[in-house]
């Protein structure tokens, strides 16, 4: 059953139409959300009495990034478990509404600067509903010039988060820190991937972990900057590429330009061995150490993911034939939940999607499901919620902040009502779970049901197969590990793209032309762009008509997951996955907190914005905010 | 001689938009060994194109920082080089490689990785509006002409 909770059924051919026999099929009655400890004041003193062990501890970034992230929580510091948690996105960026009336094609340079990181798949996702609103799709050359630059795009995005992001958390300084006995443990344990990345010492590679002067973290900068060189030679320019438009890519690349690619890209078959290597260590050392580092951010699996890198022969842009071609990806589309795939076409996956905002700070459009709304189905006549993207006005409704009400500029997207994280790790065990049989062929990935296999030449090292297996248990360390691997993967995919140009530069003809002629069409039309980011899901809808927008839609994975609490009582995924996580940091006393273990469940998400230590504890502020000067000026001069 | 004007801000943030504006504006006079470039994008990419190129004798970093001073109010300086501490710095490289963009971060994170020459000049502006929106506030539309000249009498060594 594709669908639990939404009102759509099946016939025999696997056609959804909506149950029979209900008014306002979608319409809900919503579950209040608990009370906030802090608006009960019997409750609150009875906990905060108890000798301080019973805190507010808020984590506030102040970052301006795809929605900057605050994030609120209720510590219990002598039972060791977190009691209360709110995700705050913290900055309304407006894009939805600057967009309207403007030409579609300007949606690919204005939504790229929706981030500074991952500006290039914004800009990709835009054009990619273009292409289905224009009824156009891009020749062979020009899917595989958009698969290496997204390849190349991923292979900057993982880096960053492993060694940067993440890194830190578990270098010998934060190690040292927060849990001191951990440390001089690391020093007595060898690693068991040494033959691979080289550390004999678990306390050896924790200590390269550390920022700005560790070796994998200045490793991990130079692996960023080695896939943007490669980027650039497709894109001119990044995060925000000048070459992405409806119908391929506006550039030329010739053998020289795949050559330079090439020569970067093998560069990553032994970095992905060696940083796989590094997280499964760093894994199984933690468990070793404490059985329940596996419940660091834990949550049940219940992930979405939209897929990416086309088959340059399948994709057609069309939303007609969409789960065809989205089934030939190199990392097919699907819905997981519980870990098991629920569905992996692109049209169930977009018909389940809704965003609700009785926690955010907007208006609701829909009147709870009033049967009066533009979209009833998709282009293929399935159902529709009124709180479809495709039907979603944004109004935003600033006001107070209210942990009961309303708290984040967030909105809160569900799957079939469901919560779902997303990531690079949600395309691995998608890729994993599809199995052989309907995995695509490439001589570089293999599918086997519960695991990915990746076959890559040897570089340095040798060309041992690597495999991602499913995991037991899913937490803050299995995301790290599965990022990780997906290094690789990503790395197979762009290998395989590359010898698919040149094969198509040695052919010539059509399929070797980068992009398609189109003409603007002038009668109402809507697209949509699936195609995930780094940090995963992605979906930009359109509405045009007369040539403008009339509506847009920009769906990102940390609005996925940075999400507050939905009309059904859950919590979004950052929120239930630290309410499970224990505090297993070494603290003596409630002023020691430094609340590491929260930071790891959260990092581990890979948000668009780092929690680093922007922290407020009681009236106690160890937070630091970004805009304070840290020049020093001489010789200033103001003028008012 | 070698310098490099760059625009710090976000598009489409109404006051945080005038550096990659004056950069805009500005990029037509480019010659003579003076760049313009639209800084809307993260430090550390920013750090390692520099390391690409051949040197530059200044840069003038030029952008909307709000500190609190009266809209409008144009402050430049000359930067002396000094960081914060080892923690803040990292901090700052990770605010950076998630997205933000900002004028004091791409300072602290060029300079941490020593890519910045020794002659750096800021120009700042202290917004009325960074909601999003295009457009600038009034105080900071009408201080435009002044920032323009500011910067361009930079770019003369």
């Amino acid at each position: 059953m594709c669908f639990k909770n939404l009102p759509i059924e099946f016939d025999a051919q696997g056609n959804a139409s909506l149950k029979p026999g209900v008014a306002n099929p979608y319409s809900y009655v919503e579950t209040p959300a608990p009370t906030p400890i802090e608006d009960d004041p019997e409750r609150m003193r009875e906990l905060f009495a108890r000798n301080g062990a019973v805190r507010r501890v808020d984590f506030d970034p102040v970052t301006r990034v795809a929605g900057a992230l605050a994030f609120h929580t209720v510590v219990d510091l002598e039972n060791r478990q977190v009691m209360e948690t709110a995700s705050m996105a913290t900055l309304f960026r407006g894009y939805e509404i600057i967009l309207k009336g403007r030409d579609p094609r300007d949606a690919i340079f204005i939504s790229s600067r929706a981030c500074g990181v991952c500006g290039g798949v914004h800009a990709t996702c835009s054009a990619l509903a273009c292409e289905m609103a224009f009824g156009i799709k891009p020749p062979p050359m020009g899917v595989v010039a958009r698969n290496l630059l997204l390849s190349t795009e991923y292979l900057y995005d993982h880096p960053i988060h492993l060694s940067l992001l993440a890194g830190p958390d578990f270098s010998e300084a934060a190690v040292r820190e927060t849990n001191p006995e951990i440390w001089e443990r690391a020093r007595n344990t060898r690693t068991r991937g040494a033959a691979v990345h080289g550390y004999e010492l678990m306390s050896d590679l924790m200590t390269d972990l550390t920022p700005l002067t560790g070796k994998l973290y200045l490793e991990g900068l130079y692996y960023t900057r080695l896939a943007r060189e490669a980027y650039v030679l497709i894109g001119g320019k990044y995060p925000h590429p000048q070459t992405v438009v409806p119908g391929g890519v506006s550039t030329t690349i010739d053998a020289s330009d795949l050559n330079e690619i090439m020569l970067r890209v093998v560069k990553y078959f032994d970095y992905g061995r060696k940083t796989a290597a590094i997280w499964d260590d760093l894994a199984e050392f933690f468990y070793e150490v404490n059985p329940k580092y596996r419940d660091i951010g834990t949550r049940p699996a219940n992930m979405i993911e939209p897929g990416q890198w086309d088959d340059p022969y399948a994709y057609d842009g069309t939303y007609a034939n969409a789960d065809a071609w989205g089934r030939e990806r190199w990392a097919p589309p699907g819905v997981l939940v519980d870990g098991e795939l629920r569905t992996t076409s692109l049209k169930m996956l977009n018909a389940g999607v809704e965003e609700f905002v009785e926690h955010a700070f907007y208006e609701e459009w829909t009147g709870n499901g009033d049967e009066f709304y533009r979209h009833k189905t998709d282009p293929s006549g399935n159902p529709l919620s009124p709180w479809h993207p495709w039907n979603k006005e944004t109004i935003p409704k600033p006001e107070a902040t209210s942990w009961k009400e309303k708290y984040s500029w967030s909105t809160a997207p569900r799957w079939d009502r469901m919560a779902m994280e997303t990531g690079a790790y949600s395309r691995i065990w998608v890729a994993a779970q599809t199995g052989p049989q309907a995995f695509r062929d490439s001589p570089y990935i293999e599918s086997t049901g519960h695991s990915v296999k990746i076959h890559l030449p040897k570089a340095e090292l040798p060309n041992t197969e690597i495999e991602w297996k499913v995991p037991e248990t899913w937490g803050a360390f299995e995301r790290n590990r599965a990022r990780a691997y997906c290094i690789l993967y990503t790395a197979a995919i762009a290998y395989d793209n590359l010898q698919l140009a040149y094969d198509l530069l040695k052919k010539g003809g059509p399929d070797a032309r980068m992009s398609t002629p189109y003409e603007m069409p002038q009668d109402h039309r809507i697209g949509v762009g699936l195609w995930g980011a780094g940090r995963g899901y992605l979906t930009h809808h359109l509405e045009m008509d007369n040539g403008v927008l009339e509506n847009y839609q920009i769906l990102t994975p940390s609005t996925w997951m940075a999400s507050p609490k939905d009309p059904f009582g859950n919590p979004g995924p950052y929120e239930e996955a630290v309410l499970a996580t224990p505090l297993l940091e070494n603290y003596e006393k409630p002023e020691d907190f430094k609340g590491i273990d929260v930071l790891r469940a959260i990092r581990s998400f890979d948000p668009c914005m780092p929690c680093t230590t922007h922290m407020h504890m009681d009236g106690r502020t160890v937070s630091r905010e970004i805009i304070s000067c840290a020049c020093g000026a001489d010789e200033v001069h103001e003028h008012h | 001689m070698r310098v490099l004007v760059c625009g710090v801000g976000y598009r489409f943030l109404r006051d945080n938009a005038l550096g990659v504006h004056i950069t805009d504006t500005l990029a037509p006079q480019a010659s003579n060994g003076v760049e313009f470039e639209d800084l809307g994008y993260h430090p550390v990419g920013f750090t390692q194109n520099l390391e690409e190129r051949p040197a530059y004798d200044r840069i003038v970093f030029v952008g909307a920082v709000n500190r609190g001073r009266i809209p409008g109010t144009i402050t430049t300086y000359k930067y002396d080089h000094v960081l914060p501490d080892i923690k803040e710095i990292n901090e700052r490289v990770g605010d950076s490689v998630t997205g933000s963009i900002s004028l004091d971060n791409l300072i602290v994170v060029s300079e941490a990785f020593k890519a910045l020459p020794e002659d750096v000049w800021v120009v700042e502006i202290e917004p009325g509006d960074e909601t999003w929106g295009e457009g600038f506030s009034d105080p900071v539309q009408a201080k435009l002409p002044e920032i323009m000249d500011t910067v361009w009498n930079l770019t003369r060594l």
